[in-house]
């Protein structure tokens, strides 16, 4: 059950002491950049600065390669399909035609189905632009929040005006999933108890038969939730935001830089964008 | 009247109730939520063997949307996404894409409902739908030259929600989810799966496809596919949906102001 | 006499969509100070009398009231909720609903936020509190690393820290095992004493009510039986049964004593007043009164199971089990018990094959666990777990009895008469067509084992069968189990609640931090009281009284029950034990 909480890291960082609105802002500007950006070479560039950054921060290296390694299989298929496909795409973006593409690879002429194929220099770049994006895109996650203490985080999102409500829900879920998780387990096993055997079924029954693990979960879980209702109303809650905060969050000069430099990075990579093409796919990486 | 009436006096009583957002109990919102976060984690291995995987959270967006209502079912599907995103960031493929899908799956289901307040609000998500489907398609014929085909094939289960959404059947949706025919219940629940897992899968087609730009053989080879995947999805939510459903039903609990059931 | 600190005026309460009163004319005063326990069978309105002390109900429910409640000086229906909060702290059942921060501190924290007291006087209670619950220096564990005791002194610490004029504790220990449940009353005890917090408590834990409260209330169909100390209500023993509810072990021992006529002018309601008051009555005639045995029975033949050196060490390095050998044969009745976290599950785990040892083996008849898949042993090997809601994914009675045996390749006419007959041995013809979450608790648990029966297992194991549940629900569920015993069933009951397991189980398997501590007849294991103490356990009264008449006469005295005791010192004329 280690994986059932939020991660934190052990090292104090810049990262770590940070208020969690400048982070929640990184995180935006960042999935925004790297979601406009095309080029191979300037969303590599951010993925791996991301990257170090999350070394720098002390998120796990053994993390870190987690995440590649489950990438790696998309990362291939990426690579193939786009290698040797997207000839449409590359010309309408790049303007060459595609017997002026670099071929890295092409299966012979007589070969049957795909004789001819071939995978494309440009194509691959195209893909290692996808691969890049998805992995700051999914990088930017941990560098933001497993440097930052629940407590703070919540605070933070309240002070960042997120109604209070949707912050208390926030930290009720993450008291209760890890129970609900291990709830799952129980009613899995308790299924398996019965004397159903997955293995020797079929996909539908298997299929028909497995979902049904979430009808006594959400039966349960909505049945409790009644007691836990009083709960709330016996500790004076009512979802007012009017109410003191045991964790302060309070934003020092260097939130108030980290604001200013990823407001101007995302002004000057959407100008650079739209106005000089930077950060445009060329096709041309050598 | 009751038989031996009590001896003190009857009082005026205030009825509080809990905290609660657009009408739904916090505490529903909170556990609803948590079952999403949870089940993030559970993959519905059934589907490995067809090639690829979801978590069991996507078969239950919807019937949040129904249980909860649009905007409190978008909330706890929507947070339940962001905390399994934040807990486990490697499990979710592109995180906020995930948020989206998860948010919009609830909040159309729990829109598929007329004669209310808010029976206007199917324009501005068909309209919203319409959008998303001229980006995604347009996108894939201009600029990355899939044939018209490929696209209508590749994005049937995109324009059929949307159509089945835009037509009256979505009303069709909670008349029959609120009956008390198990048969018509179970109608209700493929078909409202089938419009809320497609409108989702378009929004977030929309915008992983402005990453991926799959090309026309992508396109081709996904067509028989996609459809039965979400085939699977119904399916599955009519198995959840029937059995949670008669069991709230049993249970007898408080129903939200904006529940479809 | 202190001033009162609530009263309950009239007070009678319908719940909405509800025909019936749930309390009806209760007239009721909380003194300060005073530690008040309430008792009555399940349905008898206890839990809605202690959410109407701070307005939930009739606030949060709605529904009819009559009557007025007064607390400090407020009438109930006339302040919002968030204000009675400030004067009457709530503790319920469920240790894991009432925990709803992700950390001690911010548990502690939760209600004073919302009652916007300032962070400095916030950060100034916490220690206090975590100090009067003894949990310091835990500010910022997670909950989920508290075990089921110190999260219930949690949520008292959580409501301490409001500065309530009342704590009210609905049926706080119920879900806990022994070391949880004495932190608890520990707790509330040295609240109560030292600090004079006043204690409204609803408990089915009679022998600790009996030990720490200073008057009862006796509620029946939300109706006040009788009130006073607990030797005026528990000493009522005819009264208390006719109602389902248990005295104390020591009191019935003493009942039972005065119907064979002995002259008891008052029944004691504590251990050390029976012990004191049995020693003189110790007389050289008495005997050992049941003909149980002391030795294990031989047995024949193959066992069912069986357990050769079993080790366990979990992904974590956690060693759960530590070589245990044992056999279990066709036809008997195991108890197996121990503390939280002495290896009990994990040990049955193995019997299920969802745990491999590590070392060592598993066999059940004969075959390792290895060579079998989960659900082929699911049919010779049944499981109850504790809690029948995460079991039910059908929606009627019948479904769900049908439910696996519709994926076993059954022929139609074999389901049939196998749902059938299952449904006929748990009395549930009747309730075929319902939903199974429409019926309460007990008939549930009785669904969950109609489907396991029905699967026709050779042995069948009942986890935690009795948590949860009041006197009469454990029994009927413990009667159960002697049903299918005597139907020729292999039944193991895993448990700590000891004194529900005199009149069931033949043989006990003790375990203790993933060992084996001590496994033969039921009348030698509860007798050794070290072996027991050392997995934190507790055995029955009656025994205790049993062992303090050996300790008076030298003559070895091993009782389990109370008729036990009783007979054991009614002598004939001639003076010969009867």
């Amino acid at each position: 059950m280690s994986s059932m909480a939020l991660r934190t890291v052990d090292r104090d960082s810049l990262f770590t002491r940070l208020d969690f609105r400048p982070k929640l802002f990184m995180i935006a500007v960042i999935t925004v950049v790297a979601f406009v950006w095309e080029d191979p070479l300037m969303g590599g560039g951010l993925a791996l600065t991301v990257l170090l950054a999350c070394l720098a921060a002390g998120v796990r290296p053994g993390y870190i390669r987690t995440v590649l390694l489950l990438m790696l299989p998309f990362s291939l298929i990426l690579i193939l399909t786009q290698g040797f496909f997207s000839g449409a795409l590359l010309t309408n973006l790049t303007g060459l035609q595609p017997d002026s593409f670099h071929m890295l690879f092409v299966f012979p002429a007589a070969w049957p189905l795909i004789g001819s194929a071939g995978l494309s220099w440009e194509g691959v770049q195209y893909a290692l632009n996808i691969i890049a994006k998805s992995l700051t895109m999914t990088l930017v996650i941990p560098l933001g929040i497993f440097t930052t203490d629940v407590d703070t985080m919540i605070v933070g999102m309240v002070k960042a005006r997120i109604p209070y409500k949707i912050a208390f829900v926030f930290s009720s879920t993450l008291r209760f999933f890890p129970l609900l998780f291990a709830r799952t387990q129980a009613i899995i096993e308790a299924q398996r108890l019965r004397g159903l055997a997955f293995e020797t079924m079929g996909p539908v029954k298997r299929l028909r038969v497995y979902a049904r693990i979430v009808v006594p979960l959400i039966l349960s879980a909505l049945n409790e939730s009644q007691m836990l209702d009083v709960v709330l109303q016996s500790r004076a809650f009512d979802g007012s935001p009017d109410r003191t905060y045991l964790h302060d969050s309070r934003l020092m000069a260097a939130d108030y830089a980290l604001f200013g430099l990823f407001g101007l990075f995302l002004l000057t990579a959407i100008i650079g964008y739209v106005v000089f093409g930077v950060g445009k796919f060329t096709g041309v990486l050598w | 009247m009751l038989d031996n009436q009590p001896t003190g006096e009857e009082r005026t009583v205030t009825y509080v109730g809990g905290a609660t957002i657009d009408g739904a109990p916090i505490a529903y919102i909170v556990v609803l939520s948590a079952v999403c976060t949870a089940l993030a984690f559970i993959p519905f291995s059934v589907i490995v063997a067809l090639g690829g995987s979801f978590p069991l959270s996507q078969a239950i967006f919807p019937l949040v949307g129904w249980i909860l209502g649009p905007i409190a079912g978008a909330i706890a599907s929507g947070v339940g996404a962001l905390v399994g995103v934040f807990v486990a960031p490697h499990t979710a493929g592109i995180p906020a894409v995930r948020v989206i899908g998860a948010v919009v799956a609830s909040f159309v289901a729990g829109s598929m409902r007329h004669g209310t307040r808010r029976s206007w609000w199917w324009f501005p998500i068909t309209v919203t739908g319409v959008i998303c489907l001229a980006l995604f398609g347009g996108r894939a014929m201009v600029q990355n030259g899939v044939s018209l085909w490929a696209v209508v094939a590749g994005a049937f289960i995109d324009w059929s929600a949307l159509l089945l959404f835009a037509l009256p059947t979505r009303a069709l949706v909670s008349k029959w989810i609120s009956s008390p025919n198990p048969g018509l219940m179970a109608t209700g629940l493929g078909l409202g799966t089938w419009i809320a897992a497609g409108m989702a899968h378009l929004v977030k087609g929309m915008i992983t496809y402005f990453m991926y730009n799959w090309p026309e053989d992508v396109w081709v080879t996904l067509i028989p596919i996609i459809p039965v995947e979400n085939l699977l999805r119904v399916a599955v939510g009519i198995t959840i949906g029937t059995g949670v459903i008669t069991g709230l039903r049993a249970i007898g609990l408080v129903k939200p102001r904006e529940a479809v059931y | 006499m202190p001033e009162a600190i609530a009263t309950f005026d009239k007070v009678s309460y319908m719940y909405p969509r509800s025909t019936a009163l749930v309390l009806r004319d209760i007239s009721l005063e909380i003194r300060k100070g005073e530690f008040l326990g309430l008792i009555g069978p399940s349905g008898a309105g206890k839990t809605t009398l202690c959410l109407a002390f701070n307005g939930i109900v009739p606030q949060f429910y709605g529904g009819r009231f009559f009557g007025a409640v007064n607390v400090a000086g407020l009438d109930t229906l006339e302040h919002p909720i968030s204000t009675l909060a400030r004067y009457v702290g709530i503790v319920l059942e469920n240790p894991e609903t009432q925990i709803t921060a992700t950390s001690v501190e911010n548990e502690i924290a939760f209600a004073l936020e919302n009652l916007k007291v300032p962070r400095d006087e916030i950060l100034a209670r916490i220690p206090r509190v975590l100090e009067a619950v003894r949990l310091e220096g835990m500010e910022h564990r997670h909950p989920q690393e508290l075990s089921g005791g110190q999260k219930q002194r949690l949520a008292i610490a959580a409501m301490l820290a409001v500065r309530p004029s009342l704590l009210v504790l609905d049926e706080p220990t119920s879900q806990l095992d022994p070391v949880g449940a004495h932190e608890v009353f520990r707790t509330v005890q040295e609240l109560n004493r030292e600090l004079g917090v006043t204690i409204v408590m609803a408990s089915h834990a009679a022998e600790e009510l009996a030990e720490y409260a200073d008057r009862l209330v006796l509620l029946n169909a939300g109706q006040i039986v009788d009130e006073g100390p607990p030797a005026k209500l528990y000493t009522q023993v005819e009264l208390m049964q006719q109602l389902h509810l248990r005295p104390p072990g020591v009191t019935r021992t003493f009942h039972y004593l005065r119907k064979a006529g002995f002259s008891i002018p008052e029944l004691p309601v504590t251990l050390n007043q029976g012990i004191a008051a049995i020693k003189p009555l110790a007389t050289a005639c008495h005997r050992q009164a049941s003909e149980g045995q002391l030795a294990p029975a031989p047995r024949d033949g193959r066992p069912l199971v069986s357990v050769t050196h079993l080790t366990h060490t979990y992904d974590d390095g956690t060693q759960a089990l530590r070589d245990i050998s044992l056999d279990i044969h066709r036809g008997e009745y195991v108890l197996i018990t121990g503390q939280n976290g002495a290896g009990k599950s994990t040990l049955v785990r193995h019997f299920l094959r969802l745990l491999l040892p590590t070392d060592g083996e598993v066999r059940i008849d004969g075959v390792p666990t290895r060579d079998l898949s989960i659900s082929a042993l699911a049919r010779r090997v049944g499981y109850v777990a504790q809690n029948p809601d995460n079991q039910i994914f059908n929606t009627t009675v019948e479904q769900e009895i049908a439910f696996a045996l519709r994926y076993l390749d059954m022929a139609t006419g074999e389901i049939r008469s196998r749902t059938e007959r299952s449904m006929a041995a748990m009395g549930l013809q009747d309730v075929r067509d319902r939903h199974p979450l429409s019926l309460p608790r007990g008939e549930r648990a009785r669904v969950v084992i109609a489907a396991i029966l029905a699967l026709e297992p050779e042995v069948v194991i009942f986890d935690e069968p009795t948590t949860g549940q009041d006197y009469q629900g454990a029994r009927a569920i413990l009667r159960l189990t002697k049903q299918l015993h005597n139907a020729g069933k292999t039944v193991i009951v895993i448990t700590h609640h000891l004194y529900l397991m005199a009149e069931y189980a033949e043989r006990v398997i003790v375990m203790g931090k993933g060992t084996l501590l001590r496994d033969a007849p039921i009348r030698v294991v509860f007798h050794e009281t070290d072996v027991l103490a050392s997995t934190y356990l507790t055995p029955p009264q009656a025994v205790q009284l049993a062992q303090a008449l050996t300790e008076a006469t030298g003559i070895p005295l091993l009782c389990l029950t109370p008729q036990e005791v009783a007979g054991a010192l009614v002598c004939d004329t001639t003076g010969r034990s009867l």
